[in-house]
């Protein structure tokens, strides 16, 4: 049996779409309050949990692969294979504040407070830059810190940019983007290669209109 | 927020262990010990804690952040082991680099790092393995897979899988690129996590020739039997001596009759800063990440005066405990209400003897005899009570 965790929110929608194309019953993957869907007949067990916690089961190995955005996955640090990266999911993570920092370069700014859910990307880019910052994690509306004077800056991802103009923030940086991508535990990737291979390769095969070059195909 | 008093928690990464928790690890810990001991290994018992500098040598940036470090009374900078390797070449580089070689020493502790939470890991953890030093060879590389794996069958844990590289490879493959070292590390973290399209644009960011291209490019895809080695581009000596060294310890492992249990990859660059060569990792079905590991390092043991060559494993005690489902708990055998000569016998023979000094009711002595485990209660008359 393979266990699949799969992020929840916007990735799960094609996600699922993805399983089912591939053969898999994932029927009662819309019902919300569904954790663990079994698709005895396919020998799988799909997982369905917050973004940020899809890298943690995978690294712990209590799924053998997962399916999560690349931002939970910088963010988490951990270590697993990421072998492909898929067609949906597309977003950016970018630095955020008020217009006034356009042009103030704030890149030469002590202290800057900034607010986010992404608090080990966000140290890492500041510190990167030699830049002393306040990392304050929030989890829910980021884009509010900088309105009530909670943060300078904001750290998030961006789709379409909307939500950052409809509270008055302006992009100042675009740290990296991001896509849905596929993950693997090592261990199930060592001990069970037939089962995680296929399908590794089954995924890959009908993403690989997309594919720069998978893990599989690379080297023949 | 108000802290809590500090004298009755922990610290992050610790832990208590007593009762069947403690006596499973000790069994564990012997159990591995006398598995190399009948392989010829002897124990080492390096100190503690030492200067920093003997064990911050070859031990690269990550391991030397998380070692923990304090000052003596002159203000010398000391730091506990973080590993056994780097003490034991310090050990042999000073004083047994002229002793008859090869030198095959085991060990069994504690170990401590800073570490992050993370898959299995605490601060204080302990580490059974060994290292096997003064010798170079296949067979030597050989002899250390073949007990890291003997090792996990002897505490019960069969179905295993090793993951087998060759730091040299990636070293000789990328050595003419002179690239810097920011490259390097995003081009290692690449190839180690498989990350097939970051790769391929670092590659094309780079703008590689065609022959280094490609031996990199495929490097993700690069595991599996030992056709994976035909599929290796060389681009230097080097790099073929690197490959035909894997097809050799492929060939030693056969003579085990081990090879099976390997899958090579030679994408794998994990492991320890210092090492040069082969490296390995032991995985066991039920557990998400790796029980052993271990790697040879020759240029180690140079740092510390003498040129030897070495190649070791430590397999992480905590790990293998999670892994090892079946509890071998350590029951009373009996429960004797008082001493006696009868008492002192049975325990010279070995069996393990509770006597009784609450003065219990009988209903409280069986109650609590049966929670034991005991299979006997030795009452005060002389009789002796089976337990179901």
């Amino acid at each position: 049996m393979i266990t699949v965790a799969l992020a929840k929110g916007r990735l799960l929608g094609p996600s699922i779409k993805l399983f089912e194309s591939l053969g898999y019953d994932l029927g009662e993957a819309r019902d919300s309050r569904k954790l663990v869907i079994d698709d005895p007949a396919r020998g799988a067990r799909f997982l369905i949990s917050k973004p940020m916690d899809v890298p943690i089961y995978v690294e712990y190995g209590a799924a053998d692969v997962g399916i999560v955005g690349q931002d939970a996955l910088r963010e988490s640090g951990v270590d697993v294979y990421e072998p492909s990266v898929l067609d949906y999911g597309g977003c950016r993570l970018v630095v955020a504040g008020q217009p006034a920092y356009q042009n103030a370069e704030w890149r030469s700014l002590a202290g800057l407070r900034v607010a986010t859910k992404y608090p080990r990307v966000t140290k890492q880019y500041f510190s990167a830059r030699g830049l002393s910052s306040e990392v304050i994690e929030v989890y829910g509306s980021v884009e509010l810190a900088p309105m009530v004077g909670l943060a300078d800056l904001i750290v998030d991802v961006v789709d379409t940019g909307r939500t950052l103009r409809e509270n008055g923030l302006v992009e100042l940086d675009e740290i990296f983007k991001s896509q849905a991508a596929l993950i693997v535990n090592r261990a199930a990737h060592t001990l069970r290669v037939e089962e995680i291979h296929a399908l590794m390769e089954q995924i890959e095969m009908r993403d690989s209109k997309f594919q720069v070059q998978n893990s599989r195909l690379a080297g023949r | 927020m108000i802290s809590q008093p500090l004298d009755k928690q922990l610290p992050h990464g610790v832990a208590d262990l007593f009762f069947n928790d403690a006596a499973r690890k000790r069994a564990v810990e012997r159990m591995l010990a006398d598995t190399f001991a009948r392989w010829g290994y002897s124990e080492i018992i390096p100190p503690m804690f030492e200067y920093y500098e003997s064990l911050a040598a070859e031990a690269g940036p990550q391991l030397r952040e998380e070692m923990y470090r304090f000052f003596d009374r002159d203000g010398r900078t000391l730091a506990l082991r973080a590993d056994f390797t780097i003490p034991t070449a310090r050990i042999v580089g000073t004083k047994l680099f002229d002793r008859a070689m090869p030198l095959r020493f085991f060990y069994v502790g504690p170990v401590f790092r800073y570490e992050e939470p993370q898959a299995g890991v605490r601060r204080e953890f302990t580490q059974a393995g060994i290292e096997l030093i003064g010798a170079a060879t296949a067979d030597a590389d050989a002899e250390a897979i073949a007990l890291a794996m003997t090792a996990l069958r002897a505490i019960g844990l069969d179905e295993f899988r090793f993951t087998l590289g060759n730091a040299a490879y990636l070293q000789a493959t990328t050595r003419d690129l002179a690239l810097s070292d920011t490259d390097d590390l995003a081009l290692r973290d690449a190839i180690r996590r498989k990350n097939t399209p970051a790769l391929a644009r670092l590659l094309d960011a780079l703008a590689l020739d065609a022959a280094h291209q490609h031996a990199l490019a495929q490097l993700p895809a690069l595991w599996g039997g030992a056709e994976v080695l035909d599929r290796a581009d060389c681009l230097n000596d080097d790099a073929r001596a690197a490959i035909d060294h894997l097809r050799a310890v492929l060939a030693r492992l056969a003579q085990f009759g081990l090879q099976d249990f390997v899958t090579l990859d030679l994408a794998e660059n994990r492991g320890m800063a210092y090492y040069t060569g082969i490296l390995f990792e032991g995985f066991v079905q039920g557990l998400g990440f790796a029980v052993a590991s271990g790697g040879r390092y020759d240029n180690l043991i140079a740092h510390f005066g003498h040129n030897i060559p070495a190649v070791g494993f430590a397999i992480g005690v905590e790990r293998v405990m999670i892994a090892r489902k079946a509890h071998a708990t350590i029951a009373l055998d009996v429960v004797a209400q008082t001493h006696s000569a009868r008492v002192a016998d049975a325990r010279a023979r070995g069996e393990i003897v509770e006597v009784d000094i609450l003065n219990r009711e009988d209903d409280a002595l069986r109650e609590y005899a049966r929670v034991r485990g005991a299979h006997e209660i030795w009452w005060r008359d002389g009789r002796r009570e089976i337990l179901p």
